[in-house]
């Protein structure tokens, strides 16, 4: 099959692309030159750019070699049909599955084809392609290794990342044409004296940071183990600390770099727990060899014995038992990862901080890509979720959705607003993925990265029209201003809010939202207890649509509030517009189709075979995951609610702002109380502050005091001893030691002399001694040698 | 029948011996020759240093091919002298060290155009005589060996005739080595007689057959007297390796010869000393019978070079003149390559000698080892000496202050020749030094004793740091006086110099020509051991 070189070969070759541009870029260039040149970000962008070649041909060629199967094979319609007629990949499985899967008909398809080239004819799709690039190091039974692992999700996230990295890069190209200089002046930072800062541009050095961080999600995407995620994960967390704290004069911007990469570490944490659960108990870190491992039954259930303990094949054959709980934790330690990653409750504090860095890096990092990882590790790590950690994801992504629209309804900061809608939208993703909506989860990740990246660069142009101000209650009408920003935005806030006419005209959030609304209602239908996973959503649909509008009108509707930032604003440079434009396309378009549509279908190629039939009657944690019929039999009721939420939610938002029936100072004035709590994103930065931070400020106070007074104080009394204890080593090593080494030196000499005055010069005594010596020798033998 | 034996001895002495014997006879030819120019005054024409170094090198490129094509052991000259690897490693590196003796000569002119035929002609013969003691096999051609290498050296320690030194030295020289002569020719007139035979290969067995009950012990008359014998040709060979107590000769030779002599004499016959006394030993050694015997004697060279070396490190301590100290010098170096020959014999005379070949093997090796590259440290030290001798007409060490900054290749290698004597690497005097010390660590699982030896060579290489380095101290750290005699050399002595330099460094650092000669000495060592297995 030609796919099987060709695949990885061109995934590859885009994912380093970017590390020689990252290369080129920091070394390329003599000092003070390169400060001044528009060349490293062409380098940069013909990197990336290249690289989205590579992943469509990539896609194409993947397509070909299925035949585009993944696109008309799966049905949507209930169990019996999928028996029967869609199992094509059954009949050509491999001896090992049908061992490993018990008769059902339920196989690990996204497993098969790659392992044994054979089964690869038989399976039409969905195709996986794993293999090793590199074996790093053999460590006992330990590999490490840089391995691939393809599949539809692995080709749609690489062609996704790889556009909107293009886009960005382009746009970036024009926002931070204000660093191509020897003399930039940074207004927000102050010197001692009060001045603002001066310093050279760093413009090559935001391209090589970019670079580097292509790279490494890409890497993170590719990446066949889990260990590879780990690195490649760290590798997106320093990108995002360097490029955060870019204005590293600017001490907010430091403050909050170290923000983001402390509470990344925290999440972290709990991944390496997981990895070590996972290396103990699996001996293996392969995303290949781990997902054969665990044993489902015909219902997709994982299977326990008696003493609730997993019994599982390892890769190299043996087969042992995991106790349950160490599959639970595994679970949550990974998840505790993408927690951080993704800024999910309780650790989403840091995103919004992480819009210190330049807009671009907003847009890429901190909203399209690298806090998506989260939930794309979530979807990748998804057949060892066991249901309890399921049900842990889906909670934290309810809390954290809720938690984050209703501070971004308060906020005015252009950015912060979009920063809390990446976090509640990251914890729709999580919901979806937590209420067994696979799809839907990583559907939303797919379209959310268009909106998402193509608002934060309407609201880059925003800043860079207005110079640099970010606050919307100056800004007010400037659609008149930059009518393209103006006009792409609205296509944003419309795919985001979930606003569509059904049937005739939808954007790509619609059909993402809806599905995982959909996906929440049918779980609930099976789990009455857990309401909440669905009220939260809907609820949260009507407010989403409510801030993003208030945004929009508030920025481009109506009249200036600031006539002097008004007058000064102007629409951004053609370069800067056209990846809005080309964006905006997606943004409307990508998920063109809905559920039948041709980016979802190419997710579900890649779904884990328990998640379509769900599982009916669970025995653990009495828990019922629903399927896709399910859910399809719910689907149209819950996106009915779902655009009710969204419209009521619009039009509080025209009627609030957009017309100017109510006075909103007023409002302020009355619900004081509710807007401080929102304003102050619900104490989330004090309660940490008292809980975390200060009580180790006063630990640490406490031990310096330790310190100071008692360690110090016997640290300095046991040097006192040592310098009087070395005095007196001092006179013991003059008199003594030294003595003694002089004594045998004058010995040795002396003695040395003393043999020189043998050496008379007399003839006689020479004679003599030759007598003497033979005599002497000869009685020394004859005394010392026994008879 | 008489006629018959003649006619076997010429056919004998035409087919076999001579071709043996080319690598002398190629010096023999140039004494002959440089004798007879300067009858016919052709010495005006050919210049006779020319002459003696062309032999010299005849002579070493015949034994390279000998080298080469030497395998196993054959007596010649009807039993007199022995060839296998072993003479051929010694007719080499008495040849090649022949060579170099002449162009140093060359380079510094010490005999005069006048006096050269009669020098180089003392000079060849004194290497011939050397050759002989390494190729010797019997009794007899021991003694003619070590006088044919002795009295040439007794003239040339004379050679500067108008230096009261010079004279004085070579008389006390002579008179010490015909009292050391006279007791070595009464050992060997004992064994002759005990064991009836003069044949050296003969004499183990000759031995087991006068002991009673199979086992020499000193109880036994004949033993006792062959026991003396043996002694007494020790003392002999110890006055030509200059070991304590028959070393008296060797600082006043030293001082009062020129130093291309004192460096001639301190390699060559120290190393044709070496290679009989090994002969010498093997020949009683490995026989059940000697065996106690010969690890008494074993041991006893054992002290013998303890004495011997802490005698030369420390006596080397207090000397004013570079000739005197590194008299002295040679004197220890003699006791280190002693504690060789003492780990062997140990070694060869244990129970387990079967099992030690290997070992045994190594020990004479690391001796070999340890005389070639004692030729190169040696000699560019002697000839750092006889160099600047010529320039400041001095031989103190104090003259030499500050030489670095006039003439650093000469301090260069003077530096590479004294660290590898020290035995400090990455010179090799080091590996040889190890080689020595490992046999001896080795031969210490035999007799405890050993370990005390080991242990005396290892506190004499630390004391022997001091002298060498007072020297390396004068040349280089001190300044070199505003009156003192400016020392340039010329780029041949140069090229002379950094050449012995650079093989004292090579031998140590570059792993081809270190193995190589280790190869070749451990080929040569084994042969001599082969010998005996097949003789037996």
């Amino acid at each position: 099959m030609v796919g099987e070189t060709l695949i990885p070969t061109l995934l590859t070759i885009a994912w380093l692309l970017p590390l020689l541009g990252f290369a080129v870029e920091m070394l390329y260039g003599r000092k003070g030159e390169r400060t001044t040149t528009k060349w490293p970000a062409w380098c940069a962008v013909a990197c990336i750019g290249t690289g989205f070649l590579c992943s469509l041909i990539a896609l194409l060629t993947w397509g070909q070699a299925t035949g585009w199967a993944v696109l008309e094979s799966h049905d949507l319609h209930g169990p019996d049909q999928h028996h029967s007629e869609d199992d094509p990949h059954h009949h050509g499985d491999s001896p090992k599955h049908q061992a490993s899967t018990n008769e059902s008909g339920w196989q690990m398809t996204a497993l098969t084809a790659t392992e044994n080239s054979d089964d690869a004819e038989h399976v039409p799709f969905p195709s996986v392609y794993s293999g090793t690039l590199y074996t790093l190091g053999v460590f006992g039974s330990l590999v490490v290794s840089i391995d691939y692992y393809i599949d539809s999700l692995t080709l749609v996230m690489f062609t996704m990342v790889t556009l909107i990295a293009t886009c960005i890069h382009l746009f970036a190209m024009g926002y931070m044409s204000d660093e191509l200089t020897n003399e930039y002046v940074d207004h927000f930072a102050h010197t001692s004296d009060g001045k603002h800062v001066h310093r050279p541009g760093r413009f090559y050095r935001f391209f090589a940071y970019m670079s580097l961080f292509c790279f490494s999600m890409l890497g993170l995407v590719l990446a066949g183990n889990i260990f590879q995620v780990f690195v490649f994960w760290e590798l997106v967390g320093i990108c995002s600390y360097l490029l955060i704290g870019f204005y590293t004069e600017r001490k907010s911007a430091g403050d909050a770099a170290n923000k983001a990469f402390i509470m990344n570490r925290i999440g972290d944490f709990g991944f390496l727990i997981g990895l070590m659960v996972v290396w103990t108990w699996f001996g293996t870190f392969q995303f290949s060899e781990l997902f054969d491992s665990l044993p489902r039954d015909a219902t997709g259930h994982i299977v326990t014995n008696d003493l609730g303990e997993v019994a599982v094949s390892t890769h190299s054959g043996e087969s042992r038992s995991i106790p349950y709980s160490l599959l639970v934790v595994a679970g949550l330690g990974v998840f505790a990862g993408c927690i951080g990653k993704s800024a999910q409750f309780p650790l989403q504090t840091w995103l919004p901080d992480a819009m210190e860095g330049p807009t671009p890096v907003s847009a890429l990092v901190h909203s399209a890509t690298m806090v998506a990882a989260g939930v794309y590790l979530v979807g990748r790590f998804y057949p060892m979720f066991v249901p309890e950690v399921l049900l842990t994801i889906a909670y934290i992504g309810a809390i954290t959705l809720f938690l984050a629209a209703t501070i971004a309804v308060v906020a005015t900061d252009i950015k912060r607003v979009l920063a809390y809608s990446t976090i509640s939208q990251l914890g729709y993703m999580m919901l979806g993925l937590g209420v067994f909506g696979w799809a839907a989860g990583l559907f939303h990740l797919i379209t959310h990265a268009f909106f998402k990246s193509l608002m934060f660069l309407c609201s880059g142009s925003v800043i860079h029209g207005c110079h640099h101000e970010q606050e919307m209650p100056k800004m007010g009408g400037l659609m008149r201003k930059m009518p393209i920003t103006a006009g792409t935005m609205l296509i944003g806030v419309i795919a985001i809010s979930g606003l569509a006419v059904p049937g005739l005209i939808a954007f790509s959030g619609y059909h993402s939202k809806d599905a995982i609304v959909a996906t929440a209602l049918a779980f609930i239908q099976a789990n009455p207890a857990h309401f909440l996973l669905f009220l939260l959503p809907l609820l949260t649909a009507g407010i989403t649509a409510f801030y993003m509008f208030r945004l929009w009108f508030y920025t481009f509707f109506g009249e200036p509030r600031d006539q002097h930032i008004y007058d000064h604003a102007h629409e951004s440079p053609w370069i800067m517009t056209a990846p809005l434009l080309v964006l905006a396309v997606f943004a409307a378009g990508c998920a063109i189709g809905g559920e039948k549509g041709m980016l979802y279908m190419m997710l579900l190629g890649s779904e884990p075979v328990h998640v379509a039939n769900g599982v009916p009657a669970a025995t653990v944690g009495e828990l019922v995951l629903p399927g896709h019929s399910a859910i399809h039999d719910v689907h149209a009721k819950a996106g009915m609610w779902a655009l009710l939420a969204a419209i009521s939610g619009t039009l509080l938002a025209y009627v609030l702002y957009g017309t100017k029936t109510v006075n909103l100072s007023d409002m302020k004035r009355q619900l004081a109380g509710i807007h401080q709590f929102l304003s102050e994103k619900w104490y989330f930065d004090e309660l940490y502050h008292a809980l975390f931070m200060k009580p180790v400020h006063q630990v640490a106070a406490l031990f310096a005091w330790i310190d100071r007074t008692m360690i110090d104080r016997v640290v300095h009394a046991s040097a006192g001893l040592m310098v009087k204890i070395s005095k007196w080593d001092r006179f013991f090593d003059e008199t003594f030691v030294d003595g003694l080494v002089n004594l045998i030196a004058r010995a040795t000499f002396s003695s040395g002399i003393l043999l020189k005055a043998v050496q008379t010069g007399r003839l006689r005594q020479y004679v003599m001694f030759i007598v003497v010596g033979v005599v002497a020798l000869f009685a020394v033998l004859f005394t010392t040698f026994p008879n | 029948m008489f006629s018959q034996l003649i006619q076997n001895l010429i056919d004998d002495t035409l087919k076999y011996s001579l071709g043996y014997f080319e690598a002398e006879l190629w010096l023999c030819a140039t004494i002959v020759a440089l004798l007879l120019f300067r009858l016919i005054s052709v010495d005006r024409l050919i210049p006779t240093s020319i002459l003696a170094l062309t032999g010299a090198i005849v002579a070493t490129v015949v034994a390279w091919f000998q080298l080469t094509t030497t395998d196993g052991s054959e007596t010649f000259f009807t039993g007199m002298l022995i060839h296998d690897q072993f003479s051929v490693y010694f007719r080499l590196f008495l040849s090649l060290f022949l060579a170099l003796t002449i162009a140093l000569t060359i380079l510094t002119g010490i005999p005069d155009n006048e006096d050269s035929p009669d020098f180089y002609a003392l000079l060849l013969g004194a290497t011939v005589g050397m050759m002989i003691m390494a190729t010797a096999n019997n009794l007899l051609m021991l003694f003619i060996g070590v006088e044919m290498a002795s009295v040439p050296s007794y003239a040339m320690v004379g050679f500067l005739k108008g230096r009261r030194a010079s004279s004085e030295a070579a008389l006390k020289y002579v008179v010490y080595g015909a009292g050391a002569a006279g007791v070595m020719l009464y050992g060997i007139s004992l064994i002759a007689g005990m064991l009836g035979t003069g044949d050296m290969s003969l004499l183990a067995d000759r031995l087991r057959i006068v002991a009673d009950n199979g086992v020499a012990g000193l109880g036994d008359p004949e033993v006792r007297l062959v026991a003396l014998g043996t002694m007494l040709v020790m003392v002999g060979l110890a006055f030509k390796l200059s070991l304590v107590p028959f070393h008296f000769w060797c600082p006043d030779a030293f001082e009062g010869a020129s130093a291309e002599v004192g460096g001639f004499l301190s390699v060559a016959s120290k190393a044709g000393a070496f290679g009989l006394l090994v002969r010498f030993l093997v020949a009683f050694s490995g026989d059940p019978s000697g065996a106690e015997l010969m690890t008494a004697f074993g041991i006893g060279l054992g002290v013998v070079a303890m004495v011997t070396m802490t005698f030369g490190n420390l006596a080397a301590y207090g000397q004013s003149n570079i000739k005197r100290m590194l008299a002295y010098s040679t004197i220890a170096h003699a006791g280190y390559m002693l504690m060789a020959v003492s780990a062997m014999l140990v070694m060869q005379n244990s129970a387990h000698a079967g099992d030690l070949g290997q070992e045994i093997n190594a020990c004479l090796g690391g001796l070999l080892y340890y005389l070639a590259v004692y030729l190169f440290m040696n000699l560019g030290a002697f000839a750092v000496v006889a160099l600047i001798r010529n320039y400041t007409f001095s031989e103190e060490i104090d003259s030499y202050a500050g030489l670095i900054r006039q003439s650093p290749a000469l301090c260069v290698c003077m530096v590479f020749c004294m660290i590898s004597l020290v035995g400090i690497p990455p010179f090799g005097g080091f590996f040889a030094k190890l080689m020595i010390f490992g046999s001896v660590y080795k031969a210490g699982d035999f007799h405890w004793s050993m370990y005390v030896l080991l242990a005396v060579g290892i506190v004499n290489t630390v004391i022997s740091l001091f002298y060498y380095l007072r020297v390396l101290k004068t040349m280089i750290i001190y300044d070199r006086p505003a009156d003192a005699r400016a020392v340039r050399l010329p780029n041949l002595e140069n090229v002379y110099v950094g050449l012995l330099g650079a093989f004292v460094l090579l031998l140590g650092c570059a792993p081809f020509i270190a193995d190589g000669l280790n190869v070749i000495a451990g080929e040569a060592a084994g042969s001599i051991f082969s010998a005996i297995v097949t003789s037996r």
